[in-house]
């Protein structure tokens, strides 16, 4: 299985859920180390990219940061069509957050790419005085949908790479013959994608 | 002009501690800003003189407290463009916003509603509002102290516009159009400056930019295309090669009307001809500063050409290189047609001009 040069396996990862949960924090925290206090909001949608070694092989994410006000919904499915992981963020001190992570999780169920490694984070972790979601509750919810779920506080940087790690370990391997490069900008995959764990 | 170099540094500001060095128009300094740093440094004295003959001329046209303005603009409405073009000098730059957006008028006609809205009523939007507040020009003095005077105007400007139209409540990215017109007005000019700029007092309403499903943004990212397309072929070609969709970079320009990530003397000279010439100088400004760039867009790939979108480089982004590039592009009447096509297809829905209501009737009496 040798190769030659390092094998880059990209995935593109969109990241979700309310306005002012801590997307673009939890991001800026990944790929710059950088954390404010006062992150200005985000309009429309964001992207970067940050590579990350996970065994033998090296992922590297191109990530989409979105707008988390309902109004900017219609933006959302071009992000993530044919994203292979999501980040779907709630804020621990806030119960209605909570409530719009599991509706965003269940239109990605429905609309995004079946094999898409899904991850709940309940971000502001540093939060834990004003705490309204029990870190119970929303690991019980997650286990009952099959999503990887972790307390991650931007601030702190607590849980921030232990998170995109996770999602790096359940991506797809990466097919030799035809690196998943195509996942990257698919718009065509809507239809064509059935459930094949191993395709080929 | 550029009294930043030597001035600002020692300056004592009074009741708000700001340890930081800020530019000329209050943005925090920073290592990669969007302060005019580097864009106004240049023969400050002779700057300075410009400025002040173009104050002494821009007085002369607009009279006492803006009383010949009207008179003016019907007599000699292309030396009104040519001047405006070349930026409204910015100790006049409130009172002229005022006057060419018809947000004056929308004053004076009613009087006491603002109070009303502010004080009396409650809105739906208010946590979504508060959520924001500080993360709205969070770099700029006047919005930088928590419940300062700065975050409290820009919460009841924002409070009392989602009131206004409930429709639209508030969107993430009004707080910026909010924000930029709180530095050169009060509280209740910008309020009726939004409204003018909603409903349509001179212009074709905005409104559409913040209402359910973004219609306005579409139709505007979908024209923009098809110009990039028609103009630009080269670079159209390959963005589609890239699969690079304009709503990936230039939904913010349209929504916020480059007031977000664009250096603020650039905003203020975009919003000068903004409000008087309307909508069409967003798409000129984005043509041009494609156009600047074009051949270093058409190398890059994918990552890399988003990346460019997001960040031109400086001189990309001088006013007095970027607006006349702009200035000379032509878009009206492809613009028209374009208009009148996208309307067919989306069975008219996303006519901006459909969605009017009473208020706008208000609006409609202002302009006479």
């Amino acid at each position: 299985m040798a190769t030659t040069g390092i094998n880059y396996i990209p995935a593109k990862l969109v990241l979700l859920g309310e306005m002012g949960t801590g997307k673009s924090s939890l991001v800026l925290r990944f790929v710059k180390g950088q954390f404010f206090d006062y992150q200005e909001s985000t309009i429309g949608a964001a992207f970067f990219t940050q590579t990350l070694a996970v065994n033998e092989t090296t992922a590297k994410f191109e990530i989409w940061d979105t707008a988390g006000q309902e109004r900017y919904h219609s933006l959302a499915p071009m992000y993530y069509r044919g994203a292979a992981a999501a980040i779907v963020v709630y804020d621990i001190s806030n119960t209605d957050s909570f409530t719009r992570a599991k509706k965003w999780v269940e239109e990605l169920r429905q609309h995004g790419n079946p094999n898409m490694v899904i991850a709940l984070a309940g971000n502001k972790a540093d939060l834990v005085d004003n705490k309204q979601v029990e870190a119970e509750v929303a690991q019980t919810y997650a286990q009952d949908n099959g999503l990887l779920f972790l307390e991650t506080s931007a601030k702190t940087a607590q849980g921030v790479n232990e998170l995109f790690l996770e999602i790096a370990r359940r991506l797809p391997k990466a097919n030799p013959t035809q690196p998943s490069r195509m996942i990257v900008v698919d718009r065509s995959s809507e239809r064509l994608v059935s459930t094949s764990y191993y395709c080929c | 002009m550029d009294r930043k170099r030597t001035g600002v540094d020692d300056f004592e500001p009074g009741p708000i501690p700001s340890p930081r060095p800020v530019d000329r128009f209050g943005f925090v300094k920073q290592d990669q800003n969007n302060s005019s740093e580097g864009l106004t440094k240049s023969k400050p004295l002779i700057d300075k003189e410009r400025e002040e003959r173009r104050a002494r001329k821009w007085r002369k046209m607009i009279g006492i407290g803006g009383s010949d303005w009207k008179h003016y603009v019907r007599r000699k409405p292309l030396v009104v463009k040519r001047r405006i073009r070349k930026g409204i000098p910015d100790c006049l730059r409130g009172l002229v916003w005022q006057l060419i957006s018809g947000s004056r008028d929308l004053l004076l006609m009613n009087a006491g509603v603002y109070e009303q809205l502010v004080i009396y009523e409650t809105s739906a939007s208010e946590l979504d509002i508060i959520r924001d507040i500080s993360r709205t020009f969070p770099s700029h003095v006047f919005f930088q102290q928590r419940h300062g005077p700065g975050q409290r105007s820009l919460y009841n400007v924002l409070k009392a516009y989602s009131v206004y139209d409930r429709n639209v409540g508030y969107v993430q990215g009004m707080g910026f159009l909010a924000g930029l017109l709180l530095l050169y007005m009060s509280e209740e000019d910008a309020f009726w400056l939004l409204v003018a700029l909603l409903k349509g007092a001179v212009h074709a309403p905005m409104e559409g930019l913040y209402l359910v499903g973004l219609p306005l943004v579409q139709q505007y990212l979908s024209q923009f295309e098809q110009l990039v397309k028609e103009q630009l072929p080269k670079l159209g070609q390959h963005f589609m090669q890239e699969m690079i969709n304009p709503s990936m970079y230039a939904s913010q320009w349209f929504i916020t009307v480059f007031t977000y990530s664009f250096p603020f003397p650039l905003a203020l000279r975009i919003w000068d001809v903004f409000l008087f010439e309307g909508v069409k100088i967003v798409f000129k400004v984005g043509l041009a500063l494609l156009r600047y760039c074009e051949n270093e867009l058409v190398k890059l790939p994918f990552e890399k050409l988003i990346n460019a979108l997001r960040y031109f480089p400086q001189d990309a982004l001088n006013p007095d290189v970027l607006l006349p590039l702009a200035y000379s592009i032509k878009v009206s009447k492809r613009l028209e047609v374009l208009t009148i096509e996208y309307g067919k297809r989306n069975g008219e829905l996303s006519q901006p001009t459909e969605s009017r209501n009473e208020q706008v009737e208000v609006t409609k009496q202002s302009r006479k």
